[in-house]
């Protein structure tokens, strides 16, 4: 059950809350879709470490480093505006050792892991095919857990 | 800016009220745990070497909820929230360095506490943060959410669980991604005193329960406190020196130098105990 006040933040993009540091009007589409997903995972007991959005061209990406705890479940999830088809989501550890990578086709990739070890990972995400005709688009990342 | 975010929330909120916040940008469910990649058309690889120049930090540090998570995980049973000590850290500071540091404790403070704290408990720290996050320039918006926030809790509208999941948000999507008229630096400090209370509460419980053994999954974070050295040890020309800075500085090259170590030990709990605590207590 929401009550107003959080209805009301579920559905304020980011940028219109004044954060984000290159709030495009396509960002806000990702944001919207991206806080659908926390607000959604939190009837699972599901929390947020962190969400960002970023907007990236074509075959553009994005690296992030996570801290990631043993025992502890992580759920990466993405959502790209309507401006591109097909986000792709890759895992590496600290070595650069390719650990999952999400196998949709679509501009909702999400990825689940349970690491064995608490350490720092990387996180790419990456604007595999972008709309005809489009120079970039939103894309919104939150690492979840539980 | 004030009215027109409050004036569309209360439209959005008028058109929202029975229904999910808004329908997700496509309707195909998303993979899960994918190793399988036969069906993508291209894909992108990335070298170490790439990966490191390239990486961002802003997911990079775990928040102390996620801490109490892993403790749990961990099959340790002291609640971070019961640690917390009773004390009125105040946000209001000539340093900014400081401010930002004091706000990001009583974030976490907040958080962890949320759930079972009394009301005026709860009240009074949220004040502590509107005013911290006021005095590092932080945009107005923060402001609105922080007062919209007291309003409900006022109301008995946010309590329990749902506090939780809103303190949560708080923390984990707007600060992160935060503006602040002061530099990008406000947003490292605050996440580095929400950190640094986290790691004397965890070094706390294991201590407690004599669970040393979990020393390296729970407190090895080198990369955590590189990131924070880089912020606490940035060059400006108008940082005057500060007691409390000098302090966290110092703790954060202790908490290097055991992190450097092949194994944690008691002895390295103990010190990221005290280490940490010497900085707190000083807030």
């Amino acid at each position: 059950m929401r009550n107003s006040f959080r209805t009301a933040l579920a559905v304020l993009p980011l940028s219109l809350l004044g954060v984000g540091s290159s709030a495009l009007a396509d960002e806000t589409e990702a944001d919207s879709c991206l806080r659908t997903k926390i607000w959604a995972g939190y009837e699972d007991n599901w929390a947020v470490r962190t969400a960002t959005t970023t907007t990236l061209g074509p075959g553009e990406h994005k690296i992030y480093l996570v801290t990631l705890y043993a025992g502890n479940e992580y759920q990466i999830k993405v959502c790209g505006d309507n401006n591109v088809k097909d986000v792709d989501l890759v895992l590496h550890d600290a070595e650069g050792k390719e650990l999952a990578r999400d196998k949709s086709d679509d501009r909702e990739p999400s990825l689940g892991f349970k690491p064995e070890t608490t350490a720092t990972y990387y996180v790419a995400v990456y604007a595999a095919d972008l709309a005809a005709d489009v120079k970039n688009a939103g894309v919104a990342l939150a690492v979840t857990y539980k | 800016m004030h009215l027109r975010v409050t004036m569309l929330a209360a439209l959005l909120v008028a058109c929202t009220e029975s229904e999910p916040a808004e329908k997700p940008a496509a309707e195909k469910p998303a993979a899960e745990d994918g190793a399988d990649a036969s069906s993508k058309s291209a894909e992108k690889t990335f070298s170490k070497e790439e990966l490191a120049a390239a990486a961002e930090n802003v997911a990079l540090v775990p928040r102390p909820a996620e801490m109490e998570k892993a403790l749990s995980n961990a099959g340790i049973k002291s609640r971070l929230g019961d640690m917390v000590s009773d004390r009125d850290i105040a946000t209001e500071h000539t340093n900014l360095d400081q401010v930002a540091v004091r706000t990001g404790v009583v974030l976490a403070d907040l958080v962890l506490t949320a759930k079972e704290a009394p009301k005026d408990k709860t009240l009074h720290k949220l004040g502590k943060l509107k005013q911290g996050f006021a005095k590092v320039g932080a945009g107005d918006d923060i402001q609105v959410t922080i007062d919209e926030m007291i309003a409900s809790i006022n109301n008995d509208a946010l309590k329990g669980t749902e506090l939780v999941q809103e303190m949560d948000e708080l923390s984990g999507v707007l600060v992160p991604e935060l503006e602040t008229e002061a530099g990008e630096w406000v947003v490292p400090l605050i996440q580095a005193g929400s950190w640094l209370e986290g790691a004397h509460l965890v070094s706390g419980a294991l201590k407690a329960e004599s669970k040393y053994d979990a020393a390296d999954g729970m407190l090895r974070q080198p990369a955590v406190v590189d990131y924070f050295i880089k912020y606490v040890e940035r060059e400006g020309g108008d940082k005057a020196p500060d007691e409390v800075v000098a302090k966290l500085k110092e703790t954060l090259n202790t908490l290097k130098e055991v992190a450097s170590k092949p194994k944690l030990e008691q002895a390295d709990v103990e010190t990221i105990h005290s280490a940490t605590g010497a900085v707190l207590t000083m807030l």
